[in-house]
């Protein structure tokens, strides 16, 4: 065998360089190799190889290996010391830079921290399923829809029909909308908001852990009922609950009410779980009394969740989705539609309506990710500009080190050295920061996060690097530029221009502020679209609106005259109204029939608010044509129907006063329009005005509206809590104002526009602490130049204006540039309003403004302290 | 007898490296010795027992030839130090010395 076709193993050659004293290398090399030739030759070269690594192990002895110990220098370690030691020294000699670096910094970090923190705790929804990654949902659509409304509620048979088809799927789990039911243990009674009907299956499909009951059966019978921990502690305390009994009120279209069976109690959904419980029924309780709804696919009261096997895969179940579609509803022209939703993108990300708890918005989490990195950087940024201003002071340290034998990589070692100190301390001041602002930050956000949740190795790890990381970038250019200094030109004093820095310098201020003015900009356009919401005339009157919820009990429902003609008696009260639905709640949605101007009946799916007689009235809602409903007309409650403009339009209908006489069916109700009513905002103002029908079902209601006309809202709840509980002993008095419950349709706005302002004033706070700094620095360099000006006889005033133009010229380029970016920006961010202002001009104006005089505030403290010295004091020593 | 120990399988190297004269390198060494002992050794064990004698002052060496099979590295050619033949040899009276002393011996136990 030829020796340059077989080689000695590579790496094991290179070690063996590495292990071996440098005089032995090539002996040892080429003993080694020679044997190796020789044992491919006698045996194999498998053989010789594996001769190899043995021989390599046999040759870590030693009296061969080279001395590690030794291979470092002594004085190396005395260089860092004596690194460190001027940098704890630099530190020290200027501490209000040293002070302002790192403050700023830290600022900087643990905003980003914190948002970090908040980033990690959205994504983490639902990640706790064991199971998550097979888990699904079904959304429900149509293929006829234009834009991709997709609804996460709706029919019941899709579940059995799905199992029945698809081996792939193991296990589906369905369960009913929302129920607000009122549950009653002895005294204790509580309207429980978060309580579903739900499938036996739900335990093997999600993880949450059943403390006591058996988890296969808990939620078989019908009234069962599953509570969990924090419930249990809420109807009984510390007893055990298992085997008593708690009385349920009925559920309208669900359940009658009846006793309940505990069987089972549930740890507390973690608050990450997209959506939340207090409680759960036997979803046989439902179909026990309603079977028929599991059968009908027009039907919307469920959500439909599946746990796939191995064999399951979403691109090739979805391609035999528009068969089976066709196949079960037994109709080739069906127009239904429905697509598979990975639990990961449930609370992140879903593209469906109706959703059965909160979502999250992926758009905002990375609108506070851009923000995070503005902060840092600016805070970066600080560091750098003073640093760099400060190289001139240390240019002679420089030129003496460099004259008695330091390398320029020693240079650089070291002030990056310097760098990764400050770093240091201002990380450890970041995470006092977090740990201090967490709570207002929960506070503000309503999410539960801990510091000990987020102390974990991988984030421990991921700090520590970013600490490197800041520690390089802000320290790049100081160690780069000071340690390329000419010890010569240096240490004869002759004055260095450092162009390229001053040029940076001016470059990174513009560039902070470019940031600063973008966020100050961006807070009042978020701040102004936020007013312009809550200010809008919704169509409705929402003031002074008190909103008794008594769920549908038809008692209350029975005695809703009584109840009416004893509130309005209050002189408190103007008036009262009973409905379904109020704007701003949740509404169930008709199939519903109507005559197009063709003259066919045209069917389509509509918002449904089931009102009393006197709703519109009582809501101040403008009539664009025909009447509302009236005492005058009894076939009102049997076949009238009061539609909105958008509906009308939707009909076909550009003049609302050609519907009105037209025949409708809706849910069982056949009769003709008698009036349309101008749109109304009944939804969220992100969101257009949708059609909206309001029949007349006085048994269908669920809330009074009582419109207070007194200024003591206190005195006038009182009476109405006497009225209610002669009137209503059974049901407790639960009451709430409409325009709060109409703005907690902004929560997440809020919370946005909270955080937003808050980090966006971090950022400025920051980028003024550098420009503070820098300006105190220039005047510093120049203060023989300003006693030079005031012995020759220049004002206060003039030396103010020499020192702040430079600055302020600058914050002038910075509006330039932030004025474009910050515009498109929120330009993108009030697409998601369907009622959104115009951005005025004014805004940036105002934006730029504030900017100069927060820096020209910065700048002149300090410019006025150097006008001001005696010039003798600058002159004298020289 | 000096103080400076020298091991026994030290003793065999040098030895072989007496006995190779010009040859008296690595490879050569180790083969020679497995021959004669027959048994594998490791170049680790030989290399750091040359390198021992030679701080000890048993061996010199000098870079000799290079050749193809060692991949162009130079061999390392030993030989041995007066110092080393003197102990060599004084090893091998104390050895032969004791060696008759128990030929005596043996005859001595036969009588008994």
């Amino acid at each position: 065998m030829k020796p340059d076709e077989l080689q000695p193993p590579k790496w094991p050659v290179r070690l063996l360089r590495f292990l071996l004293k440098g005089k032995y290398i090539e002996e040892i090399e080429g003993d080694m190799e020679e044997t190796f030739y020789a044992t491919a030759e006698e045996e194999s070269p498998a053989a010789a190889k594996r001769m190899y690594y043995r021989e390599l192990l046999r040759l870590l002895r030693p009296i061969l290996l080279r001395n590690f110990k030794s291979s470092f220098h002594n004085n190396s370690i005395a260089m860092f010391k004596n690194y460190l030691a001027i940098a704890w020294r630099n530190l020290l000699k200027k501490k209000g830079y040293s002070a302002l670096n790192i403050f700023g910094l830290a600022l900087g970090i643990s905003c980003c921290i914190l948002i970090f923190m908040y980033v990690d705790y959205e994504r983490s929804f639902d990640r706790y399923h064991e199971k998550g990654d097979r888990i699904y949902r079904v959304i429900h659509g149509s293929t006829e829809q234009t834009e991709d409304t997709y609804w996460v509620w709706n029919n019941a048979p899709i579940g059995q029909a799905l199992k029945d088809n698809f081996p792939e799927i193991d296990k589906v789990v369905q369960f009913s909308g929302r129920a607000d039911l009122l549950l009653t243990n002895g005294d204790i009674t509580h309207q429980e908001e978060g309580v579903f009907f739900m499938d036996s299956t739900v335990f093997d499909v999600f993880s949450w852990k059943l403390l006591k009951g058996n988890p296969k059966t808990a939620l078989s019978a019908p009234f069962s009922i599953v509570l969990t921990e924090s419930t249990v502690k809420k109807y009984f305390g510390n007893e055990d609950p298992l085997g008593k009994s708690l009385k349920g009120s009925n559920s309208a279209g669900r359940a009658e009410g009846g006793e309940y069976q505990v069987t089972g109690v549930m740890e507390d959904v973690p608050p990450n779980s997209h959506f939340r419980f207090n409680a759960l029924l036997s979803m046989s309780t439902f179909r026990k009394s309603r079977p028929e709804i599991f059968n009908e696919w027009g039907y919307a009261d469920f959500y439909t969740y599946f746990l796939a096997n191995d064999q399951f895969n979403l691109a090739n179940f979805e391609s035999k989705l528009p068969d089976f579609i066709k196949r079960v509803r037994k109709d080739p022209e069906s127009k239904y539609k429905i697509i598979a939703e990975p639990l990961s993108k449930m609370y992140l990300g879903t593209v469906a309506q109706r959703q059965p708890g909160e979502t999250g918005s992926i758009a905002n989490l990375y609108i506070f990710s851009v923000i995070g990195l503005f902060v840092l950087t600016i805070a970066m940024v600080n560091f750098m500009n003073l640093s760099t201003a400060r190289s001139m002071e240390r240019s002679k340290e420089v030129g003496v080190r460099k004259s008695i034998g330091a390398a320029r990589s020693h240079l650089v070692f070291q002030f990056l050295g310097e760098s990764f100190v400050i770093v240091g301390f201002s990380m450890l001041m970041a995470v006092i920061f977090v740990a201090l602002a967490l709570p207002s930050m929960n506070n503000i956000t309503g999410r539960p996060m801990e510091l000990m949740h987020f102390v974990t190795p991988l984030n421990i790890a991921l700090l520590i690097a970013v600490t490197i990381l800041i520690g390089l970038i802000a320290g790049s250019y100081p160690s780069f530029v000071l340690s390329s200094f000419n010890p010569v030109s240096v240490l004869k004093r002759s004055i260095i221009t450092n162009k390229t820095g001053v040029f940076l310098r001016k470059g990174l201020v513009v560039f902070q502020f470019s940031l600063s003015i973008a966020l100050i900009a961006s807070t009042i356009v978020v701040a102004m679209q936020m007013s312009h919401i809550l200010n809008k005339q919704l169509g409705f009157d929402k003031e002074q609106m008190l909103i008794l919820d008594y769920n549908y009990d038809e008692d209350v429902n029975r005695k809703r005259e009584v109840l009416k003609n004893e509130l309005e008696k209050l002189p408190e009260v103007s008036s009262v109204a009973f409905s379904r639905s109020v704007p701003g709640s949740y509404f169930p949605n008709a199939w519903t029939e109507i005559i197009s101007p063709e003259g066919q009946m045209k069917g389509m799916a509509q918002p449904i608010f089931q009102v009393g007689m006197d709703f519109i009235n009582h809501y101040d809602l403008k009539l664009a044509a025909g009447r509302s409903y009236s005492r005058d007309f009894p076939s009102d409650t049997i076949g009238g129907l009061v539609i909105n403009e958008a509906a009308a339009r939707q009909y076909g209908y550009s003049n609302p006063a050609d519907i009105v006489g037209k025949k409708y069916s809706q849910w069982g109700r056949e009769g003709e329009i008698i009036g349309v009513v101008k749109d109304f905002n009944y939804i969220s103002l992100h969101n257009t005005i949708e059609p909206l029908t309001l029949p007349l079902e006085p048994f269908a209601c669920r809330y009074v509206s009582v419109k207070v006309k007194s200024a003591d809202m206190t005195a006038a709840i009182e009476d109405v809590r006497k009225v209610w509980s002669q009137l209503a002993p059974h049901r407790p008095f639960l009451y709430s104002f409409l325009d709060d419950d109409f703005d907690r349709q902004y929560q997440k706005d809020f919370n946005f526009r909270s955080l937003f302002s808050i980090f966006s004033s971090l950022a400025i706070l920051i980028a003024c602490l550098g420009l503070f700094g820098l300006a105190t620095y220039t005047a510093e360099l120049r203060t023989k130049e300003i006693g030079i000006r005031k012995v020759l006889g220049a004002s206060v005033n003039s030396i103010v204006g020499l020192l702040s133009k430079e600055f302020i010229i600058l914050i002038f380029v910075a509006i330039i540039i932030a004025t474009p970016a910050a515009w498109y920006a929120m330009d993108r961010w009030l697409e998601g309003f369907a009622y959104r202002m115009t951005i005025q001009f004014w805004v940036f104006v105002l934006a730029g403004l504030a900017a100069v005089l927060i820096a020209a505030l910065t700048i002149s403290f300090q410019a006025i302290k150097a006008a001001r010295g005696n010039p003798v004091n600058s002159l004298r020593s020289e | 007898m000096r103080k400076t120990k020298l091991g026994e399988f030290e003793e065999l190297v040098l030895l072989t490296v007496v006995s190779l004269q010009q040859d008296a390198y690595g490879v050569e060494i180790k083969r020679t010795l497995e021959k004669r002992m027959k048994t594998k050794l490791s170049v680790g064990s030989i290399q750091s027992a040359l390198k021992r004698m030679e701080e000890k002052g048993f061996l010199t060496s000098e870079f000799g030839e290079a050749t193809l099979r060692r991949g162009g590295k130079r061999k390392r050619i030993y030989s041995a130090t007066t110092y080393a033949h003197r102990v060599l040899s004084e090893m091998k009276q104390i050895r032969s010395s004791l060696w008759d002393s128990i030929g005596k011996l043996t005859l001595h136990l036969k009588f008994q």
